[in-house]
């Protein structure tokens, strides 16, 4: 098992925002973490990378294993450059001063002794755009390009566990179906994906399987279809 | 005219003190957005640790017995090496802490200026209130072009202000580190997920500021040989005020705004009463102000800080 989580609690000074929560991940498949706004999902998120106060919720209890081993208390760039892990987070925090290679030359930091020429030819096949763009400051590119440099970025550090929190967030609704494509094909490749989203319905048709959270729980669990077809699903979070 | 060029050449010094001194507090602002206060003292600092080092190596008074030439090449670097030590040391035992706990930014520029205080009053405390005088380190020549006094000192000072903007201009522009200190300063939160340690980055822009600054006390104490603890203060604020007016944050900014406030001070000091030095380069800075907010250079921050 790649990831287990278990009994995870973590909170905000005194505010708890997890409260025991258990899931896992396997190699290769895609897990989606669905539920509305404040259900922990992206606190969630933050804590398998290993971010802390003021970023993030401080971990209080529970465990979180990569292959076997705890992360808790790791430090980020850590997890990002001897696990493989790596997160786009939720409103991308691309490096609008740099160009959009710099960018992504920035994320190879990890591995400077390695080529990167054929990742960024991965990238820029995956994503054209940013190649027609290497050279332009990154905070010129409109939004769903800015999401393909967040992606694209965190590709560059050779990640085999992806981390998505809200990637379809302020995207036209074509965008947003390319992306979840692209996370399909990426995942075809090899790639890991864990994806918090908020539009349910996109989320499980991609995903594997998915859990549900609410208020810092994980009300319910199981295969991505399954999930898609349960009433009670259907009536809190895919509109009906 | 002549008076005039003359003039230009001692502001073209005085300046590069100022930009030294000047560039320590820009790249600490753009990297953390604190404003290190206790930075005019780390050059009071640099200042001190060249009498040391250079007194340790000259004939005939020093341990080691090296010529001048060979002391002043040894002292420089040295120079350079210890007062990042101190400056480092400042963000390890004093900031670090403080940032890790989340502290808010102003306690962290208290704690700043607080430093500060220690290294001048510590320095008082361990060296007494008797003024040091660095050994002279190269023999004076003086130069005339057209009319104009030129020491080969002076002539140093500006090119090694010249040189370091070079070699920063490239480290920030061309280099891996460079691309992560401007990273930091669009956002902090994003560089360790790129697997970069941000306290590394943190570590190197003190070394750099710290250096920069050793650098500017060493060739201010060769050019005006009375060392004492509080030699840093004044210059110190000044030297930020000219980042400011530069446009904190950015290197040429520090540049700009260093000669900027040279220049002004030394034109009027000397076509007015002296007294009204600091009265008038301070009031036109505040105009600059006034009218451009961010400085010369600076940008309105658009992005969350």
């Amino acid at each position: 098992m790649l990831l287990r989580v278990s009994n995870l609690k973590a909170a905000y000074g005194k505010i708890e925002a997890l409260h025991g929560i258990s899931f896992h991940v396997e190699k290769g498949e895609i897990v989606t973490l669905i539920g509305a706004n404040g259900a922990g999902k992206s606190t969630t998120l933050k804590a398998l990378m290993c971010l802390t106060p003021p970023e993030s919720a401080t971990v209080t209890a529970g465990s979180m294993e990569f292959n076997g081993a705890s992360i808790i208390g790791m430090e980020t760039y850590r997890v990002v450059s001897e696990l493989k892990m790596a997160l786009v987070p939720e409103g991308r925090h691309i490096f609008g001063n740099l160009t959009v290679m710099e960018n992504l030359q920035l994320a190879s930091w990890s591995r400077k002794n390695e080529n990167t020429d054929e990742d960024l030819r991965y990238i820029f096949d995956l994503f054209p755009r940013l190649a027609e763009r290497a050279r332009q400051r990154s905070d010129t590119l409109s939004g769903g390009e800015q999401q393909m440099l967040a992606i694209g970025r965190a590709l560059m550090t050779k990640c085999s566990v992806l981390l998505l929190d809200e990637p379809s967030m302020g995207l036209a609704p074509l965008v947003m179906y390319n992306m979840f494509r692209t996370l399909k094909k990426l995942n075809a490749d090899g790639l890991t994906i864990i994806v918090v989203e908020q539009n349910a319905r996109l989320a499980l048709r991609v995903a594997d399987r998915g859990y549900v959270l609410d208020t810092g729980e994980i009300i319910a669990e199981g295969p991505a279809e399954e999930l898609l077809r349960k009433p009670e699903i259907k009536a809190a979070y895919l509109g009906g | 005219m002549e008076l005039f060029l003359q003039q230009c050449v001692n502001a073209l010094q005085w300046g590069s003190f100022y930009a030294l001194i000047a560039l320590g507090y820009t790249l600490v602002y753009g990297v953390l957005r604190l404003i290190n206060f206790a930075h005019g003292d780390i050059f009071m600092v640099g200042a001190y640790i060249a009498f040391f080092v250079s007194t340790a190596f000259l004939a005939p008074d020093g341990v080691f017995g090296f010529s001048r030439e060979l002391s002043l090449a040894l002292t420089i670097p040295l120079t350079m090496v210890f007062t990042s030590i101190v400056g480092v040391a400042l963000e390890r035992i004093a900031y670090r802490p403080l940032m890790r706990k989340g502290a808010h930014r102003l306690y962290v520029v208290i704690t700043a200026l607080m430093c500060g205080l220690i290294l001048e009053n510590g320095n008082l405390a361990l060296l007494g209130a008797s003024r040091k005088t660095l050994p002279t380190l190269l023999d004076k020549n003086i130069y005339s072009l057209g009319g104009v006094a030129v020491t080969n000192l002076k002539l140093w000072v500006i090119f090694a202000a010249a040189f370091v903007f070079v070699v920063l201009h490239f480290i920030v522009t061309k280099t891996r580190m460079g691309m992560a200190m401007r990273a930091v300063s669009w956002d902090k939160f994003a560089l360790p997920l790129m697997g970069i340690p941000l306290e590394r980055v943190i570590v190197f822009t003190f070394i750099l500021g710290s250096s920069v600054a050793g650098l500017g006390g060493m060739l201010f104490a060769m050019s005006y040989p009375v060392l004492e603890p509080y030699m840093g203060a004044m210059t110190g604020w000044k030297a930020f005020i000219a980042a400011v007016v530069g446009g904190i944050g950015d290197i040429r900014g520090a540049f700009a705004g260093g000669f900027l406030l040279a220049f002004v001070e030394i034109m009027v000091a000397a076509f007015l009463p002296s007294t009204f030095r600091d009265l008038f380069a301070f009031s036109i800075l505040l105009f600059i102000l006034w009218q451009r907010p961010t400085g010369i250079f600076g940008k309105p921050l658009t992005t969350k800080i």
